[in-house]
Order: structure tokens, then C-alpha cells, then sequence
């Protein structure tokens, strides 16, 4: 199975210690490289303003973690935790390989079209001074 | 349609559509269909125009359909309540060669937002289809986690 690499984004309400968000940011941590996962980044992104109520609260403390799997049933874990959670009011896991396997696949496209002709950079306004003496040339002949 | 005779009076719908849509030639007077109807008497005159209305419009609308070449949005839609020309605007992701719109980035999703929440059409933003699609996905992912509001009030 190819490797799948995850985007989780979790609100904890806004006034939760800070202990009580690392506890569960480990507990995270822990159930994953339990089922074969592995934590490659946290974030902690702080309290935000939300754009709308959620659970009676305007605010939130946002967690980013990104997750790298090969098992898919590893968030169906994780996220089982975070809804048993008291202080998690929302989360949202979002499956990212695939947009980041077309991402490089565009790149590599450019750079192998860019190497094969030698191409104008795009922002250059040098083409554009360029016509109007072709065209005054043409204009005057 | 090469149809000379004079039709019977079911064409009158034809005809009183014609002057309605806001068109050069659609004058609702006979001197405006005289010039095709020559050899015929005034009471073709109308029913004239309500060919050409249905042959004129169905020319304008294929125009507008396709957004026209290269992607020109913001084109004249709605029976030419705007200027005939399109403004030339381009997608801003094209220009920036963006591979991918991170959802997680509200600020720079925010332009593409109304006031109200809804997602801009691709005719106002001037956003190719491709870069527009991942733009309603990114939105969308903003909005489940809070990052942009599903509706506001104003």
C-alpha cells in the first residue's frame, strides 16, 4: 500500500489549559504510531477567531498536524479520540497525496518544457516594447 | 429558412419578443424589417423580424455561451443588459503558476468571497475553470473547519 499523507486540523475550546492540549496532541501521537502512522509536523496555531459559533463559542484553539500513513484505518482511530474528547469541538482530516503527487506533476511538466526550448520568462515586459518598433517598422516600409 | 409567404397570426408571439430584446435591428417599426420583406406588404414586415429575432438571438447566445476564447469571463450573458465586449482579466493563479490553493490559508481565499459568504463566479474573479474548481474545494474545506463562514448576515 502506497503512503498516504493526511492533514488534521483540530479546535479545542478556547479556554483549555495548555497541559490539557498537549495531553491530547501525545494521545494523538501515540495512537498513531500505534497503528503504523507517523506525526511528521504539529502546529499549534493558538486561539482564532472562528467564523461562526461553534458549541456556543466564538474562539478556538487550532492544532495542525500532519499525519503519514500507509493503513487507512488509522483515522478512523484518531478520529474516534478526538470526538470523545470534551475539550475538541471540531476537527477535520483531509487526504492530501494525491493533490500533492498532481502538484509535482505540473511542476515537473514546467521545468521539462521550460528545459526543452529556451523559453522568455513570462513577466518580462521586454516583448511587449519589442512590438511597437516592429510594428512602426512594418508601418513604415 | 427561406420562407417567403405571409404567415398566419401565430407568429405574433415571435413578433412581440423581438422588439423587447434590446437589439439594433430589432426596431418594432415596418422601415426596420422593410429592408428584408421588400416585396412585401407591412404585414410581413413584423413577422420579418421575428425570424431574424429568433435567428439573431440564437447567434448571440452561442457567442456568450462557451465564455468565448481564451476564457474571457464577465461576457454579455443576459440579452445585452451588459456591453457587448468582454473585459480581458486573467486568472490570477495562472499568472502566479499556483499548483495547489491551500485551504488552510484564509487571507488569501478571502478575495474570492462575497461579503455574504458565497463563492465568486468565475466571471467576476476572471479564474480559469481548473484553478476554479480547486478554489470551491479549498473553500469548502475552510468553511468545515471554520475558517470562512458558510453565510453571513450583512
Amino acid at each position: 500500500m502506497e503512503e498516504r499523507l493526511y492533514d488534521l486540523i483540530f479546535i479545542c475550546r478556547p479556554a483549555t489549559p495548555e497541559e490539557e492540549i498537549n495531553k491530547i496532541v501525545s494521545t494523538i501521537e501515540h495512537s498513531a504510531v500505534e497503528h503504523g502512522g507517523k506525526i511528521e509536523k504539529t502546529e499549534k496555531w493558538g486561539t482564532r477567531r472562528l467564523a461562526y459559533r461553534v458549541s456556543k463559542h466564538r474562539e478556538g484553539f487550532f492544532v495542525y498536524m500532519v499525519l503519514r500513513s500507509a493503513q487507512s484505518d488509522i483515522i478512523k482511530e484518531l478520529e474516534r479520540r478526538l470526538k470523545v474528547s470534551d475539550a475538541v469541538i471540531k476537527y477535520q482530516t483531509v487526504r492530501l497525496d494525491e493533490d500533492l503527487k498532481r502538484q509535482q506533476k505540473l511542476v515537473q511538466h514546467r521545468e521539462r518544457r521550460a528545459s526543452r526550448r529556451p523559453r522568455k520568462p513570462a513577466t518580462t515586459p521586454a516583448p511587449q516594447q519589442q512590438m511597437p518598433p516592429a510594428a512602426e517598422q512594418t508601418a513604415a516600409s | 429558412m427561406s420562407d417567403e409567404s405571409v404567415k398566419p397570426s401565430t407568429e405574433s408571439p415571435a413578433a412581440t419578443h423581438a422588439p423587447s430584446a434590446p437589439r439594433s435591428e430589432g426596431a418594432p417599426s415596418g422601415g426596420g424589417g422593410g429592408h428584408r420583406s421588400e416585396g412585401h406588404s407591412g404585414g410581413g414586415g413584423p413577422r420579418r423580424e421575428g425570424y431574424s429575432g429568433g435567428g439573431g438571438g440564437g447567434q448571440r447566445r452561442e457567442g456568450g455561451g462557451p465564455g468565448g476564447p481564451g476564457g474571457g469571463p464577465g461576457g454579455p450573458r443576459r440579452g445585452g443588459k451588459r456591453q457587448y465586449f468582454r473585459k480581458k482579466k486573467v486568472c490570477r493563479f495562472c499568472v502566479e503558476r499556483v499548483d495547489f490553493i491551500d485551504y488552510k490559508k484564509a487571507e488569501m481565499l478571502q478575495p474570492f468571497v462575497q461579503e455574504r459568504g458565497k463563492i465568486l463566479p468565475r466571471r467576476m474573479t476572471g479564474t480559469c475553470s481548473r484553478h476554479q474548481r480547486w478554489l470551491g474545494e479549498a473553500i469548502k474545506r475552510a468553511r468545515n473547519i471554520a475558517l470562512l463562514p458558510f453565510a453571513t448576515e450583512l
